[in-house]
């Protein structure tokens, strides 16, 4: 009999370092001279300088490196995934294994917090310039940040009860709690940036009409896909979207079924199949149609949803799910064109993707083949005052990357503004 | 079959089962504790210090030193002598002694006027304990009639130590204290007053923190504390440049030094073993980790001597105390490269900063690639990167060079062995 890790599903899954468990680990770094953990980050939150500070007993130190390069520092923390970014590239790889990077920093952003630290301040003097960022996830709260940084003013608008996009509504609390996006969204809030919420552009507010002086657009992907075959309208079957903000909302309100079959084999499809399990699934299976080296999700989330008693099937694809009114069946045909597979199951959750929302109902700027706005790696689209970045331009990554591209939408439009001459 | 060698030692006229002695301290206080220790193996103790003078202790007691989360790399204790009543001290050395007739039990004593001193010194034989040690040197007394102030001082350490060899015919050993410049000065005077070994070191009186809440020293006793003895694995060197220098006196030749300070392995007490000491005494680290300590320091040692074919300590006593020489004897053409193992480097660069900022800008830096290499015209072979480098095997010794002497101060006799000891 395997012993199988039994949770709660708003208790977190992994705890954090004490200041003595942190300094062992920090003592671990090799303090290397070029940092290749500090270019593995693409935020730009520089691990190298702030394991350092933590090393040299500068905790305070640390947090602030953190925080003024990485607005999400908190968050990013817990649901980074290290393992293809500064932890691969950690020289101590060559030794044993790599620093716990993301620990380290979920320990000093907690200190952060302990100590109520004050690290971004506003300058008191405003720019004349205003800012609209639709969208308060990820890539809108980098954005908004950088710029509030240097005095823009900037309002966020999100059709959401609560801001944080996906770190909100998208991932199970055991692996990020809402206190921990809270702090961060706490941050922002403290740099003067408005949010406006409940309030969804392009239905409730026109903003060519509120005299905005730019637009960034950092609406993520908020419409789920669902594969094109039989029954997916019956009773019992999910979109991933839908399942994890029901579960995030109405917590253990919710009842997630008895036999749970998760269709996908991303970072969402597990916390998908982790979120049913903890909310009480008596079984829960995760079906990917390609192969685990293949799959987007970090190995430590699979072995994180197996060690919950989660198992995992690979290289089935979705046939056609069967029922009357309410789904019994779900039925798979393998990537050989031979196998086949028939799950008696109550719950299917499909977590294959996700796509836009409709744009155009936003901004009149030029969209991608995918429905997304098209924008370059800074951000900048084909209309002069619209910017756009994050999963609704490349179309769905990690939050540590919308970071970077919220950054650097920033940057664009404190150059558009700076070459028009506002002050 | 595990390793067993003869460990066993002539102390001061008294056959030791080994060398592994408790000092006198917290560790060896009462006969319950000193039992225990004998059952794990230790080769004797020295009873924690007593006197008719009966101490305060105050609360809390002790404190730490530590680095990048490792913990004990020093110890910090402000207790004093026993504060148990004298007779029932040496009641405990009387029944042990009859309960453990092998193990070797010395009385430590302390006193605050010759009388004291010598009456002490005739209690401990009539409760039957095989040696005296006078303690000259415990730096926290808040008196100061007694410990530190009496070992700094060679009229006052002859002087007693003349009264303990009065009150008693039991050999007598004097425990000095580091807190002075030259030991051998008052380990000489306690020799002229009659004492037959020495014990060195005690602890050095230190500061190990400062506690901002209450802006005093650490431990913090009700707002305030006070320098005490320091002691541990970072008192270890210190120590045994003591007894070093102790070993080498011509004065004192011939006097067994006990060895005592920093030890927690087998490698350790080695080293005051192949210095010179025929004794060696552990407090800090089975304050740490417990008696069981000595388990794997009787192994190691029968180890290490079963590799080297010796069959008794004897065979290796003071075997390394020629090799230590004035600085002005150092050959100075001797020059040995380092040599880097690149198939193993992980690229850190530690070794590059390291020689830039701290030696001589000798090694170069391939930011590219991430790795080092030598410019051995600038490297002086002060091997500071092969004691940075964080992977074991990557930098070691490498050729050796010799330089012209010019000076023809030294022979040209070279030694065979360039360097053995990889650091590790």
């Amino acid at each position: 009999m395997s012993k199988v890790v039994k949770a709660k599903y708003t208790t977190e899954a992994v705890c954090g370092f004490t200041h003595r468990t942190a300094m062992e680990e920090a003592a671990r770094c090799l303090l290397c001279i070029d940092a290749p953990c500090s270019k593995g980050c693409p935020a730009g939150t520089d691990p190298g300088k702030f394991i350092r500070s933590i090393r040299f007993r500068n905790v305070k130190g640390a947090a602030e490196t953190i925080r003024e390069n990485n607005i999400l520092g908190g968050s990013c923390a817990r649901i980074c995934p290290y393992d293809r970014l500064c932890e691969e590239f950690c020289s101590r790889c060559g030794i044993d294994k790599p620093i716990k990077i993301g620990k380290l920093q979920r320990y000093a952003i907690e200190q952060e917090k302990l100590h109520k630290m004050k690290t971004l301040v506003a300058p008191a003097k405003k720019k004349n310039a205003k800012v609209a960022c639709v969208g308060a996830g990820p890539a809108s709260l980098a954005c908004a940040s950088e710029l509030a940084k240097e005095g823009y003013r900037v309002t966020i608008f999100e059709k959401e009860e609560k801001p944080g996009g996906v770190l909100t509504y998208g991932i199970t609390p055991s692996r990020l709690p809402q206190s921990v996006v809270d702090h961060d969204i706490a941050q922002v809030r403290r740099l003067g940036v408005k949010f406006i919420m409940n309030t969804e552009v392009g239905k409730d507010v026109n903003l060519d009409e509120m005299g905005f002086d730019a637009v960034f657009i950092g609406a993520g992907l908020w419409s789920a896909k669902k594969p094109d075959i039989k029954g997916t309208d019956l009773k019992g079957v999910y979109t991933a979207v839908d399942f994890l903000k029901k579960a995030r909302t109405k917590k253990n309100d919710f009842k997630p079924g008895n036999v749970v079959v998760v269709v996908g084999g991303g970072d969402v499809a597990l916390d998908c199949a982790v979120t049913a399990k903890l909310l009480g699934a008596q079984d829960v299976k995760v079906v990917y149609r390609r192969t685990l080296e293949e799959s987007p999700a970090t190995m430590d989330a699979w072995h994180y949803a197996m060690s919950l008693g989660i198992g995992v099937t690979t290289n089935m694809a979705p046939g056609e799910i069967q029922g009357a009114k309410k789904v019994e069946y779900a039925v798979f045909t393998g990537r050989d064109k031979k196998s086949e597979m028939k799950i008696a199951c109550d719950t299917v959750v499909f977590a294959i993707g996700q796509k836009p929302e409709d744009m155009k109902k936003i901004t009149a700027a030029k969209l991608n083949e995918k429905g997304g706005i098209a924008a370059n790696s800074k951000g900048k689209t084909n209309m002069a005052k619209v910017f756009a970045a994050g999963d609704i331009v490349n179309g769905g990554k990690s939050a540590v990357e919308a970071v970077r591209d919220g950054k650097e939408a920033a940057y664009s439009i404190m150059k558009y503004f700076e070459k028009k001459g506002v002050k | 079959m595990a390793v067993k060698k003869d460990l066993s030692i002539e102390y001061l006229g008294v056959k030791c089962e080994n060398p592994f002695f408790l000092s006198s301290s917290p560790v060896g206080s009462d006969y319950d504790m000193v039992s225990k220790c004998f059952e794990e193996g230790w080769g004797g103790v020295f009873y924690k210090t007593i006197g008719f003078w009966i101490p305060d202790e105050c609360s809390p007691r002790f404190d730490q030193n530590n680095k990048e989360g490792l913990p004990w790399i020093g110890f910090k204790n402000m207790e004093m002598i026993s504060d148990k009543p004298t007779e029932y001290n040496f009641e405990q050395i009387r029944k042990l002694k009859r309960k453990y007739p092998d193990k070797v039990i010395v009385a430590s004593i302390m006193g605050e006027n010759e009388k004291e001193w010598r009456d002490l010194a005739t209690l401990a034989e009539q409760a039957e304990a095989d040696l005296i040690e006078g303690n000259f040197s415990c730096p926290q007394m808040t008196t100061c009639a007694m410990g530190s102030d009496v070992g700094t001082n060679p009229e006052l350490t002859e002087k007693y130590s003349k009264a303990v060899t009065e009150g008693s015919k039991l050999p007598f050993i004097a425990k000095m204290t580091p807190n002075i410049t030259n030991m051998e000065i008052p380990a000489r005077a306690a020799i002229a007053g009659g004492a037959k070994g020495i014990s060195a070191i005690n602890t050095i009186k230190s500061i190990t923190n400062i506690d901002y809440e209450n802006m005093t020293g650490m431990p913090v006793v009700d707002g305030k504390s006070s320098i005490s003895g320091y002691s541990g694995a970072a008192a270890r060197p210190i120590a045994l440049r003591f007894v070093a220098q102790l070993l080498q006196d011509m004065e004192l030749r011939g006097v067994p030094i006990s060895g005592i300070g920093g030890i927690e392995t087998w490698r350790d007490a080695l080293d005051y073993l192949v210095l010179g000491c025929r004794n060696v005494q552990v407090t800090t680290a089975i304050m740490q980790y417990g008696y069981r300590i000595v388990e794997d320091m009787i192994s190691g040692v029968s180890h290490w001597m079963d590799e080297r074919g010796y069959d008794k300590l004897d065979d290796f006593i003071g075997i390394a105390l020629p090799n230590l020489v004035p600085a002005d004897q150092i050959r100075r053409t001797f020059k040995i490269l380092p040599s880097f193992d690149l198939s193993r480097c992980i690229g850190c660069g530690r070794c590059y900063i390291s020689c830039y900022d701290g030696a001589h800008q000798a090694i170069l830096w391939d930011e590219k690639k991430r790795r080092p290499s030598l410019d051995e015209k600038k490297c002086v072979g002060c091997h500071l990167c092969i004691n940075v480098c964080p992977v074991q095997g990557v930098i070691g010794a490498g050729e050796v060079k010799w330089l012209p002497d010019k000076l023809k101060k030294f022979e040209d006799k070279r030694n065979k062995i360039a360097m053995k000891h990889n650091y590790e």
